[in-house]
């Protein structure tokens, strides 16, 4: 497998906080990468570097090979797929809207944004009649399918998942978890999942990444993470994972 | 009272949809600029916000000054007409504007323009598809406030000479015509009604998204078709180059002599007229106006010129003529025609039957009997430097009683014995009454005020057929002729122009066109 994305030595701190300090880390292309950890951890920070949100004092960021400090980051971003937790679906724009969003930044025309619109709104799992609804008019889950597509709709290589299913009951979130695990297989993007849920990160990833205070408690394949926990962080935490 | 209201609008029904078609025409102007300027500024310090808060608290200030202050300031700047009503009425609209744009933009949630930005958006796509859209039931609340705001606001730009349908109450305030006041507020608060349904529909149309179906764009190029179709009408309004610009004071007398020299005018010449009535400030802003060439003739009096164009101490009398007019030809530009005869003053009236009984004439005539009587002046002649104190010690008077009482109420309390004498403008619409008589000011403690027309040198170059009409006006009216002419408008509520038109008539002055 080839590497997609490579931290090179990241420094990052707010307000003279040090938030990440000398991180690298790769991930690799296909992977489905669960990070865990505390708030404050760094996680979202990690996260929001790879399209360039935030963006490192010190250090590179590689995706496919290229430094993002040389690339057109509007571009990038539009092949870079992006849904978080709780509604940031634009209120304003019916489903389809929200849907075709960033196809048609990219100047597709009306037929092929419908096309895509079908087809993604398939592939997350969502009934045709809801196109022209508001997202105030959806259920959580839907809200939930519909921010999922809207990241697909461009086909993206990487998708960023800042705990997309946080604010919805446990039922729906179960059913959420099993359709983006079946979704990841058939498409074979690359996802990066931010989650505080041991149990989801244990469910959905197939490498995890813990992190605490900015660090890498540990990082690997989830059986062998789960079976080899390396520091009292990541055994409390598995402990936990089992209880629930 | 319905019944006259609209009686008085049908009777008057082209004046009043002129005076509405400017008045929209200016809100238009108005509310565009201060709609696209105060989004761009609102857009502008959402991203900073030290500077929004300096710039809101400039706007803020800006908001407190009162409206006619405002007006009165921009004259020097801007001088009379449209353009400072439109740049007073912008510069209030902008401030809900920009704080409710900033508002609106700043208050929506970060996670989703963040989202927005992750996407790829560039920044002006942001703006456009997702921070105005989302801002837009704030903005826009905002926008419908204002709206209703200006449309009331633009009513005081009759002050500075706009047009409108301040006009109309202006016009009603100076010459004691309620019927006018009523006809132009009721209008203003109709057009605002109007505008504030027409505003609601739409905002309901953009938040059921009902719009989005006809489309914004056709949506906007009708909006932006009608304000320029408006504009245009506003500015090409006055091109017409045969055009004699005539401004009058806020006062009936002022709109009556505007009247009669802008009718004579159109009888006697091919010449067209505009006349621009009851400028806030009179000559101090009149004078500015004409010096520049915003008008060409207006109705003044000598005194007046003396004291505040040429800042004269000493009283004017009758012999400085030739001085005044000879400093307003070299100094302005301008010159004194049509000297009317009637001299506009303060002076003292008393009750016909005790002039008659004490045969009293003059001021002094009155100084040996009244210490018999009761005298009556408005308050600010006991406290003016040349009011009581100064005619008292002129010629020695001293009075039983001395009362202040309002002027309006004047007239009243001397027909009804509660007053035995008073001050009066001797061209008072009330003096024409015969229970009154008019004393002579026998040490002419008095300025003399004598009316007559203010006209630029080049006009009457230009158009020498004016001399003859001015020739004809002069000593064509007395001090009853006015007082009449006054109280025709102010008591009798005719409208200054057909008072006018009768007044030619009846001096032989009117020709009969056949036409």
């Amino acid at each position: 497998m080839n590497k997609i994305i490579e931290y090179d030595s990241i420094t990052k701190s707010y307000n003279g906080k040090v938030i990440l300090e000398d991180f690298s880390l790769d991930i690799m292309e296909g992977d489905f990468l669960c990070i865990v950890g505390t708030s404050g951890s760094g996680k979202t920070t990690l996260m929001k570097m790879i399209n360039g949100l935030i963006v490192p004092e010190k250090g590179n960021i590689f995706i496919g090979g290229r430094n993002i400090k040389d690339e057109n980051l509007i571009s990038l971003r539009r092949k870079i797929g992006y849904a978080i937790q709780g509604n940031s679906l634009f209120p304003h724009m019916t489903v389809f809207e929200n849907i075709s969003y960033v196809p048609k930044l990219e100047g597709k025309k009306e037929e092929e944004l419908s096309e895509i619109v079908n087809e993604t709104m398939k592939l997350v799992g969502l009934p045709d009649d809801i196109k022209e609804k508001y997202p105030s008019q959806l259920s959580g889950g839907q809200q939930q399918r519909v921010g999922i597509a809207r990241a697909y709709a461009n086909n993206p290589k990487i998708l960023l998942m800042d705990e997309p299913f946080g604010a919805v009951d446990s039922i729906t979130r179960f059913h959420l978890q099993e359709d983006l695990r079946s979704i990841h297989e058939k498409t074979k993007c690359t996802i990066i999942f931010i989650t505080h849920d041991i149990y989801e990160a244990f469910k959905m990833g197939i490498h995890i990444l813990v992190m605490n205070n900015g660090k890498i408690e540990q990082y690997g394949r989830k059986e062998e993470v789960f079976k080899y926990p390396k520091t009292d962080f990541v055994k409390n935490l598995i402990a936990m994972a089992k209880l629930s | 009272m319905i019944q006259k209201i609209l009686n008085e609008f049908s009777v008057n029904f082209h004046f009043y949809m002129k005076l509405l078609a400017e008045h929209i025409g200016i809100i238009a102007v108005s509310i565009s600029i201060a709609v696209v300027v105060g989004l761009w500024i609102g857009i502008l310090i959402s991203k900073k916000p030290k500077l929004a808060n300096y710039i809101i608290s400039v706007v803020n200030i800006v908001y407190t000054i009162p409206s006619i202050a405002l007006l009165g300031f921009l004259i020097s700047l801007t001088g009379i007409g449209n353009t400072t009503a439109i740049i007073a009425l912008t510069i209030y609209g902008l401030l809900p504007i920009v704080r409710s744009t900033y508002v609106g933009i700043t208050t929506i949630d970060p996670s989703i323009i963040e989202a927005s930005q992750a996407m790829g958006s560039k920044e002006l796509q942001i703006l456009y598809k997702i921070k105005l859209p989302l801002a837009f039931p704030v903005i826009f609340s905002s926008i419908r406030n204002m709206v209703i705001m200006t449309v009331a606001l633009a009513g005081i730009a009759s002050f500075v000479g706009a047009g409108g349908l301040g006009v109309a109450i202006y016009r009603g305030i100076t010459t004691n015509n309620e019927m006018l006041i009523l006809v132009g507020s009721i209008i203003i608060a109709l057009l605002a009604l109007v505008l504030d349904g027409i505003l609601g529909i739409f905002e309901k149309l953009v938040l059921s998204h009902k719009l989005k179906k006809i489309g914004y764009k056709r949506f906007t190029a009708v909006i932006v078709a009608v304000i320029v179709g408006l504009t245009t009408i506003l500015v090409t309004q006055k091109s017409s180059k045969d055009t004699i610009e005539i401004a009058s004071k806020p006062t009936s007398e002022s709109y009556i002599l505007a009247e009669i020299a802008g009718e004579l005018i159109m009888n006697e010449t091919d010449l067209d007229v505009n006349i621009t009535h009851g400028i806030g400030g009179g000559t101090a802003n009149i004078h500015p106006a004409i010096e520049k060439g915003e008008f060409d003739i207006y109705p003044e009096y000598t005194g007046t010129s003396w004291q505040i164009v040429l800042k004269k101490d000493e009283n004017y009398t009758n012999d400085k003529f030739e001085t005044l007019n000879k400093a307003y030809e070299e100094s302005y530009g301008l010159t004194w025609r049509g000297l009317l005869g009637f001299n506009n003053t303060y002076s003292l009236g008393i009750r016909k039957e005790l002039a008659d009984q004490y045969n009293i004439e003059t001021f002094s005539d009155l100084a040996q009997f009244a210490n018999q009587f009761t005298f009556g002046a408005e308050y600010d002649f006991f406290e003016r430097e040349d009011g009581y104190k100064a005619l008292m010690d002129a010629y020695k008077l001293n009075f039983k009683k001395v009362r202040d009482m309002d002027n309006g109420l004047k007239y009243q309390a001397l027909f009804d014995g509660k007053l035995d004498v008073m001050t009066v403008f001797t061209t008072d619409g009330q003096l024409s009454d015969s229970r009154i008589k008019i004393l002579r000011d026998d040490k002419e403690f008095y300025p003399k005020y004598i009316a007559g027309f203010v006209i630029r040198k080049d006009i009457i170059k230009k158009y020498p057929e004016l001399e003859e009409v001015f020739k004809k006006l002069e000593n064509s009216i007395s001090e009853m002729d006015m007082a009449e002419m006054n109280y025709r408008v102010e008591i009798g509520k005719e409208s200054p122009r057909d008072v006018a038109i009768s007044f030619l008539k009846d001096k032989g002055l009117w020709r009969d066109k056949d036409e």
